[in-house]
């Protein structure tokens, strides 16, 4: 990142609760010194030569009310100025003990019903909350991200959204009156034009109406932001567009909660009280329940005998081919991964309550020394031995999902190639063509540029641009982008990133497990796979029913919201998951209408059809909600197999999956986003939040005579082979 | 040979930190700052499920108590905004003054309840409160480091 410097293999020094030092710019203190100059300047000369006359022959009271507003005007610039916007502190190290290799760029949660996609932040380690932005001036996640000021020099966040407001209210009023008191003096010293007095009055009567334009402009699209419960960010990345926004109260309980609330704590640079508290053995224990003790003995790895043989064979199969490419992995995480799903990252038990595991995931940037990726590719072969494909349900059951299907989602190809997302750091020069949103002409002072607008727009932007949506953390330094993924066929791309980053490990095994000639249906099978819980039926998170009906397949996919879908698994999952399954119960159904136009290339044929599944879905589980089209792949447990039925077509399915757009993700708050931004040039996808979703339309057609069988009926005690992302294709069982 | 082993055993007594257990917040009623009540099955060997719910229970409502909007937020409001704001380098704010009562709270449950366990709670706040850290202690007794325990049995016996 730039102006923190990392050491060593490309972990970050967290640091105990600081911001990192943003190197010294004098450019950026331009516009907030021109600010001030203005301000302070031209109410001093107000003061000086235009208020003694008025409060001598109009009312004394004139100056005294123009002091006030005036300094009220000073006191939030200078509050919104100085003050901690809502900075997060670095996330220390050992909340991100998860492989970078295999974390997912998104997770998703619900606020409201409504599905919100949290994304990782990789400067700041951590999985931004809700409407946490991260600022590429300031080099920081800030809370209640509304907009970098330039005129202030400063984010405005949480802390200091108020005194921003009351900022531009005061200076509104504070203008109307320099500016009437002056033409006041003006009019009564029309024979006086000339001198020094009235002079002075001119001009600042000028600066004063020349700078209200803006500023009223800005003051009223504030208000309106304020009353409708948004932030700039979310209003010109245009998130709510013709949806919900879940983060509103009504508009008193919105006002009362920018003007009244309690002025919330600085979390970076709090003093810390000493740990008097002293930990030591023996510990007492609580009496371990039956309940306990039983997901204790699932928890140890053999799954489901069921399954097992699958899992083992295509296991060997892996392994055998991946164990001479590199070195066995070290002890470590091994440890990590006794068989218990482990938890003990914030990820983990963040995607805990998630319903659902992911089946696909993107891969966070590979910070770590090659060494952790060795661990990271071979792990998930040890890690899914035994394991069945219902991994991610007994998962569920135990309350760890996560761990289990992001192993097995790296088996046998399972990374999704997702074209490297670059510029994921900063997100600067990304937001730029984010910012096309309604904006009020006061919007001036806003670093349009997009530099304030961080992750969303940048990323929503770069999905539509359709180039660098990729969902992978891990590729945040490199731009592959579509065009990679298409070069490189079947391949996986991530892979290819990672092969970046790690060249002499990890993607080897990978490439040699990679069939070119095999579509890419894999990510949709195990899309499936974790959704199928015929015997795990209990695994489902509350919120869906413990047996779940027929043809749901889908339930897991709640947890995640990877907006990356390579082609077949978005077709897959339209085509087969969706029709069953819950994942567009969305209680939205306006996401799922404003989701449903198809990407321009596609034919679009294919988009009835797929919503048709939609709605179909939406109105056969509507509990269920819809969550990222992205799931992890869960192990592969299935023997690769050179025919599928779903291989529709090798090449297409995998390349465009930066801009596919993700039917599953449309009742989500970021797929509403990606359909905002339909009317930018975009690849393909519409609807794709920022996740650049790999399916196209196009994929989803074209494999429609495959999934029609699929699409009608559950398959009954079948297994279905599915062809994965770089060619592996997996049996799955359902 | 007792007195160096004693230092030893002494010093290998004090416990290492076996993993951290991250409880999340809970967003489903917006960014009011919830974390939640699920209980980590990390802890389930660890700890009764019904005292950490209700700590992270009582948590909430500390932090609810913190983000209401009522009435002494609401002059806490005015009376900063009439003193341009000064009035912040002498008082505390109504969430400060909740943060600290948490953080008292969190004290006491640690040498109450959690430190007896070998558990630690971390206050949110340093996390800049997206998470609650439990800092799971390695359990020296049921550890088995043999050398140890044979040496505290036989020490513990004179």
């Amino acid at each position: 990142m730039p102006g923190f410097s990392s050491g060593g293999l490309g972990e970050e020094v967290g640091g105990p609760a600081f911001s990192p030092p943003c190197p010294f710019r004098p450019s950026r203190y331009v516009p907030v010194s021109a600010a001030t100059t203005f301000l302070v300047g031209s109410t001093t000369l107000f003061f000086c030569f235009t208020s003694p006359w008025l409060s001598e022959h109009v009312s004394s009271v004139i100056p005294i009310y123009n002091a006030v507003v005036f300094l009220f005007t000073l006191a939030n610039f200078c509050m919104a100025t100085f003050m901690d916007p809502g900075v997060f502190p670095r996330a220390e190290e050992d909340e991100d003990k998860e492989d970078d290799f295999r974390a997912p760029l998104y997770k998703t949660v619900e606020v409201k019903g409504i599905q919100v996609r949290m994304k990782w932040c990789s400067s700041c380690r951590f999985y931004r909350p809700p409407r946490c932005s991260h600022c590429s001036v300031c080099d920081n996640c800030v809370e209640d991200f509304d907009h970098h000021c330039p005129w202030v020099n400063n984010c405005i966040g949480r802390r200091n959204y108020r005194h921003f407001f009351l900022f531009l209210l005061s200076l509104t009023i504070h203008i109307m009156g320099v500016f009437g008191f002056g033409l006041l003096y003006i009019l009564q010293h029309q024979h006086q034009l000339d001198s020094v007095h009235s002079s002075v009055t001119m001009a600042t009567m000028c600066t004063a109406g020349l700078f209200f334009i803006p500023v009223a402009g800005l003051t009223g699209f504030h208000m309106v932001l304020v009353a409708r419960g948004r932030t700039t960010n979310e209003q010109v990345t245009g998130k709510f567009r013709g949806g919900v926004n879940p983060f509103t109260n009504g508009c008193l309980r919105n006002v009362s909660h920018v003007l009244c609330s309690s002025q919330a704590p600085r979390y970076v640079g709090r003093w810390r009280g000493k740990q008097t508290v002293e930990v030591q053995p023996p510990f007492l224990r609580p009496p371990l329940a039956e309940a306990q003790l039983e997901a204790k003995v699932l928890d140890n790895g053999i799954q489901n005998d069921h399954h097992s043989t699958r899992s083992k064979s295509s296991l060997e199969q892996m392994e055998s081919q991946s164990a001479d490419a590199e070195p066995p992995p070290p002890p470590k995480p091994e440890v990590r991964y006794p068989g218990l799903p482990r938890a003990d990252t914030e990820e983990s038990s963040l995607l805990s309550e998630g319903p659902s595991t992911p089946s696909m995931y993107m891969y966070r940037p590979a910070y770590s020394s090659p060494q952790r990726n060795h661990t990271a590719l071979t792990h998930p072969n040890k890690m899914i031995r035994g394991d069945s494909l219902d991994s991610p349900s007994i998962l569920q059951s135990s309350r760890q999902p996560s761990y289990r299907s992001e192993p097995s989602s790296l088996d046998g190809g399972s990374v999704i190639g997702f074209a490297a997302r670059g510029g994921e750091r900063g997100e600067g020069p990304g937001g730029s063509s984010g910012t096309g949103g309604v904006v009020a002409g006061g919007i001036s002072g806003y670093s349009l540029g997009g530099r304030s607008y961080t992750s969303y727009p940048s990323s929503l932007v770069l999905s539509t641009g359709g180039s660098h949506s990729s969902s992978m953390r891990s590729a945040h330094t490199h731009h592959n982008t579509l065009g990679t993924l298409q070069s490189e066929g079947t391949t996986d791309t991530s892979y290819k990133s990672l092969a970046n980053q790690t060249p002499q490990n990890g993607s080897l095994s990978y490439d040699s497990l990679l069939t070119p000639s095999e579509s890419p249906e894999f990510e949709s099978a195990a899309h499936e796979l974790s959704p199928q819980k015929p015997h795990a039926p209990a695994t489902f998170p509350p919120a869906i029913t413990s047996s779940p009906p027929p043809g749901v397949r889908d339930v897991p996919l709640q947890g995640y919201t990877s907006p990356f879908l390579s082609a077949q698994m978005a077709q897959q999952r339209e085509g087969q998951l969706l029709q069953g399954s819950a994942s567009f119960s969305s209680p939205n159904r306006a996401y799922l209408r404003a989701v449903s136009p198809p990407p321009p290339n596609p034919p679009h044929a294919a988009h009835p059809e797929t919503q048709h599944h939609l709605l179909h879905q939406d109105s056969r589980h509507p509990h269920l909600r819809a969550t990222s089209s992205i799931r992890p792949l869960p192990p592969v447990s299935e023997q690769p197999s050179p025919s599928s039925p779903h291989a529709c077509s090798p090449d297409p399915p995998v390349s465009p999956p930066p801009r596919g757009r993700s039917l599953g993700k449309s009742p989500s708050y970021t797929g509403e986003a990606g359909l905002q931004l339909k009317a930018r040039p975009m690849g393909g996808g519409s609807l794709s939040g920022g996740g650049g979703i790999g399916v196209t339309q196009a994929q989803q057609s074209t494999c429609r005579p495959g999934l029609a069988n699929h699409s009608t009926s559950k398959p009954v005690g079948g297994v279905k082979k599915v062809t994965g992302v770089g060619g592996t294709t997996y049996k799955i069982s359902v | 040979l007792p007195p160096q082993f004693h230092n030893l055993q002494e010093l290998r007594q004090s416990p290492s930190l076996a993993t951290k257990v991250f409880i999340q917040r809970d967003y489903s009623e917006g960014t009011v700052c919830r974390f939640q009540t699920k209980f980590p099955s990390e802890l389930g060997s660890r700890i009764e499920r019904m005292l950490f719910e209700d700590t992270v229970k009582t948590l909430n409502t500390y932090y609810a108590e913190a983000e209401k909007v009522g009435g002494q937020s609401y002059m806490e409001g005015c009376l900063a905004c009439a003193t341009a704001y000064f009035i912040f380098l002498c008082m505390e704010t109504r969430y400060e003054k909740v943060l600290k009562k948490i953080s008292g709270y969190i004290q006491e449950q640690n040498e109450k309840i959690y430190a007896p366990r070998g558990l630690l709670l971390t206050d949110p706040v340093e996390r800049g409160m997206r998470v609650i850290e439990v800092s799971v202690f390695e359990d020296r007794g049921s550890s088995g480091s043999s050398p140890s325990s044979n040496v505290s049995s036989g020490i513990s016996q004179r």
